[in-house]
C-alpha cells in the first residue's frame, strides 16, 4: 500500500495564508492531519516555531486551532454551551473566555442563536459555528480544511472577512479548498499536492507564469491531469 | 480539574437533551421492576393467599367424599364449585371451558374403599399385638383413587402444591377412620372425647423462618424484595445501549476529530462520561429502591425492607454501578459502529441476566449452569444484594461479591485503556 502523503517538504511563514490544493484523494487532509496531531507520521517530522524558537508538537497543540470540513461540535448543545465547552477545553479563563465567546457570535452574525441548538441551524450557520469554536484560543497557526464548503455568498463573506482579521493580527493560516476562485484571492502562497506529493510549490503569479496558464484551475488541470479521482 | 468539570457540564447538557435516553434510563427500569414485581406477587399469592377455584364432583355414596369436601371448604385454600351430577368427562370439559385451573372426581366407592383399606390395616395391628387372633376377618385390599384434572397451564410446582395439599387431607381422614375402627375394636362406640381434642389440638408445631446471617430475622422475602434489587441490576446493566453508543458515536463525531487536537481531552471525556453514568446508575438503584420502599405498598404490593448496613448497601451499590459503566465503555470502545454496539451489548446484557439468576434464581439450575453464572458481573451485584437485602450479612459476606465486582471493573478499565493507547486516542 503506498503513503498517503510522501516526500512532502514545505514551510509557512508566520503571517502567512498558505493554501494546500489538489485533486480529490490527493492527501490534504491526511497532511493536515498530520500537522495539527490528529495522525501521526510514520516518518519525517513537523517542526512549530514560535517568536523564532522551536517548540515542542506537545506545545504547539495549545497553540494552533483547527476547523475540520466536517462539523465538529455537539448538535444537540446549544451554540453557547458548545462554546463554553470547547473554550474550556482550551483551557481559556472563564471571564475572558465569555468575552471572547460574544464578540465572535457578533462578529459571525450568530449572537441571536446563541441559546439555540445547534442541529436547528441552516448549513452555513453550523459552518459558521464550526469555525468559531476553532478560533476560540486565538491561535498561533490555524488549520481550515474547506471552510466554505457548501454555504451561501453571504456566510462565506463573513467566513473570509473574519479570517482576514485574524491573519492580520499574526496568525498564520493553513487553508484547502475546491473553491479556487476564493483561493486565489486569499492565499499568499499555494502547494500543490497529487497522490501524497507536491508537484508545485510559490506564489500564484509565479506558478501560473511558470506554467503558462492563466489561473489556479487551469494551472490545477496543467499539473495533475484531467482524468477524474476517486 | 478545571477541563474534567468543563467535560462532566456538558456530558450532564447532552443527557439533559436527550429525552428518549433519560426515558430509557429512569422511565424503563420503574415500568419493569413495577410489572415484573405485581406479574410474581400475583403468582405467589395464587399458591399462598389467593383461594385457588376447584371444580369438584362428589360422587362417593358414603360420607368420606362429602368430609372431604368439606375439609377442603374449611381449609380457606380453595374456592370450590360442587356440581356432582358431572361425569368424569364431563368434569375435565366444564373445567377447561369454565377456566377453573383444577377439578376432582372422587369416585361412587371412595368411602367404601378408604373405610375396607383402613379396617384391614386396623385387623393387622389387633392381630399383632395379640388383641384378636381372627386373621381370616382381613378383608383384602379395595383400590379407589382420587383423580385430579389440571388446566395445562397452571405450573407443576402449583400442581404439586395442590397435590401434597390433598395427600395430607386423605391420611388425616385415614388416620381418623383408623383410630375409630380401632376404638369400635376395643369395644367403643367413638373416640374418647379428650383423645380426640387432644389428637386435633396438639399437633407438633413447624416453625418456618428465613435464615439469616446475623442471627436477626428483619427481612421477609417476598416478590418486591428479590425482584427490586434483581431488576435494579439488570436495568443498571442496560445502560450500554446508552453509553456504549453514546461513546461510539463520539469517537465517529467530528467533535471527536477537534478534541484529537487539544490533548488529553479525550481523557477528560471517557472519565467524565463514566462519572456522569455512574451517577446515573447510582440515582437509578436509589429511585427504585424509593419506590419499592414508599409506593409498592400502596399500590398492594409488599414493601420493600432498606437494609440497616447503609454503607454495605452503597458499597455494593457502587460497585455494582462502575461495573455496568465499565462494560458498557468497554463494548462502546470495541464497537466499530453504534448499531454493533447496541446490538451486541443489549444481547450480552440479556445472556449475563439469564446466566447470572436475574429471572431465575441460580440453585434451581443445573450444576454446570451454576458454574457458568460464576462469569456474570450480574450475578455477582445480585449475590451482594441478596446478602444485604435477605441474609442481613456482614463485610465477610459481602467479600466474595466486592472481591469479583472489583475484579471486573478493573478489567474491563484495562481492556479500554489497551485499546485507546492503540488506536492514539490517550
Amino acid at each position: 500500500m503506498s503513503p498517503a502523503v510522501s516526500q512532502v517538504d514545505f514551510t509557512v511563514l508566520k503571517g502567512e495564508k498558505f493554501g494546500i490544493f489538489g485533486p480529490n484523494g490527493a492527501g490534504k487532509t491526511t497532511l493536515i492531519s498530520m500537522m495539527c496531531g490528529i495522525l501521526q507520521p510514520t516518518s519525517g517530522s513537523i517542526h512549530y516555531y514560535i517568536n523564532g524558537k522551536e517548540i515542542t508538537p506537545k506545545t504547539a497543540l495549545h497553540t494552533i486551532g483547527y476547523v475540520p470540513q466536517d462539523f465538529a461540535f455537539y448538535p444537540e448543545l446549544t451554540a453557547g454551551q458548545n462554546l463554553v465547552y470547547f473554550g474550556k477545553m482550551y483551557g481559556i479563563p472563564t471571564k475572558q473566555l465569555h468575552e471572547k465567546i460574544n464578540v465572535l457570535l457578533e462578529q459571525l452574525g450568530l449572537s441571536h442563536v446563541k441559546n439555540k441548538k445547534v442541529m436547528t441551524f441552516s448549513g452555513g450557520m453550523k459552518r459558521r459555528i464550526n469555525l468559531a469554536i476553532g478560533i476560540l484560543n486565538d491561535p498561533e497557526i490555524l488549520f481550515l480544511d474547506e471552510p466554505t464548503v457548501g454555504v451561501d455568498v453571504q456566510s462565506k463573506h463573513a467566513i473570509i472577512h473574519l479570517l482576514e482579521e485574524l491573519n492580520k493580527n499574526g496568525t498564520s493560516i493553513l487553508y484547502t479548498s475546491h473553491h479556487l476562485k476564493e483561493a486565489e484571492d486569499f492565499c499568499d502562497r499555494i502547494a500543490l499536492i497529487d497522490q501524497g506529493k507536491i508537484i508545485g510549490l510559490g506564489t500564484l503569479e509565479a506558478l501560473t507564469t511558470q506554467h503558462e496558464v492563466e489561473n489556479l484551475e487551469e494551472l490545477l488541470i496543467r499539473l495533475t491531469g484531467k482524468t477524474m479521482r476517486d | 480539574m478545571r477541563k474534567l468539570l468543563a467535560s462532566i457540564v456538558k456530558e450532564l447538557q447532552l443527557l439533559a437533551h436527550d429525552k428518549v435516553g433519560l426515558l430509557l434510563l429512569y422511565l424503563m427500569p420503574v415500568v419493569l421492576v413495577f410489572i415484573i414485581t405485581v406479574v410474581q406477587d400475583s403468582a405467589f399469592k395464587l399458591v399462598n393467599d389467593n383461594q385457588l377455584e376447584l371444580l369438584v364432583a362428589n360422587k362417593d355414596k358414603g360420607a368420606l367424599g362429602d368430609s372431604l369436601v368439606a375439609v377442603l371448604k374449611q381449609s380457606g385454600n380453595f374456592l370450590l364449585d360442587e356440581k356432582n351430577d358431572l361425569s368424569e368427562k364431563q368434569l375435565q370439559e366444564e373445567g377447561l371451558s369454565g377456566g377453573k385451573l383444577a377439578s376432582i372426581y372422587i369416585p361412587e366407592n371412595f368411602s367404601e374403599a378408604i373405610e375396607n383399606n383402613t379396617s384391614t390395616i386396623t385387623q393387622l395391628i389387633l392381630t399383632e399385638f395379640g388383641v384378636t387372633e381372627d386373621t381370616l376377618a382381613v378383608a383384602e385390599r379395595k383400590e379407589t383413587s382420587l383423580t385430579i384434572y389440571f388446566d395445562p397451564i397452571l405450573q407443576e410446582n402449583f400442581q404439586y402444591t395442590l397435590v401434597t395439599n390433598l395427600q395430607t387431607i386423605l391420611s388425616g381422614m385415614e388416620n381418623k377412620v383408623m383410630l375409630e375402627n380401632l376404638f369400635e375394636q376395643m369395644g367403643y362406640d367413638e373416640i374418647p372425647e379428650h383423645i380426640a381434642a387432644k389428637m386435633t389440638g396438639e399437633k407438633t408445631p413447624i416453625i418456618a423462618k428465613h435464615a439469616s446471617l446475623d442471627g436477626q430475622q428483619k427481612m421477609t422475602p417476598n416478590s418486591t424484595q428479590h425482584n427490586v434489587p434483581a431488576w435494579s441490576i439488570f436495568a443498571m446493566f442496560f445502560m450500554v445501549v446508552s453509553l456504549g453508543g453514546n461513546l461510539v458515536k463520539e469517537r465517529l463525531s467530528g467533535s471527536f476529530v477537534r478534541l484529537m487536537t487539544i490533548p488529553p481531552s479525550f481523557m477528560y471525556t471517557l472519565i467524565s462520561k463514566m462519572l456522569v453514568y455512574l451517577g446515573v446508575a447510582v440515582s437509578q438503584l436509589f429511585l427504585l429502591f424509593c419506590i419499592g420502599h414508599l409506593i409498592f405498598p400502596s399500590m398492594g404490593l409488599p414493601q420493600l425492607q432498606i437494609p440497616d448496613a447503609f454503607l454495605q448497601l452503597l458499597i455494593v451499590s457502587i460497585l455494582s454501578g462502575m461495573a455496568a459503566v465499565s462494560y458498557a465503555v468497554v463494548i462502546g470502545t470495541y464497537a466499530k459502529s453504534q448499531e454493533q454496539a447496541n446490538g451486541f451489548g443489549a444481547v450480552s446484557i440479556v445472556i449475563f441476566a439469564a446466566i447470572g439468576g436475574i429471572w431465575v434464581p441460580t440453585f434451581v439450575m443445573p450444576d454446570y449452569m451454576q458454574t457458568v453464572a460464576l462469569f456474570s458481573p450480574l450475578h455477582w451485584c445480585l449475590e451482594g444484594y441478596y446478602v444485604l437485602f435477605l441474609k442481613n450479612g456482614d463485610w465477610n459476606a459481602l467479600s466474595s461479591s466486592i472481591i469479583f465486582l472489583s475484579l471486573f471493573v478493573i478489567v474491563c478499565q484495562i481492556l479500554t485503556f489497551v485499546k485507546l493507547k492503540m488506536q492514539n486516542y490517550l
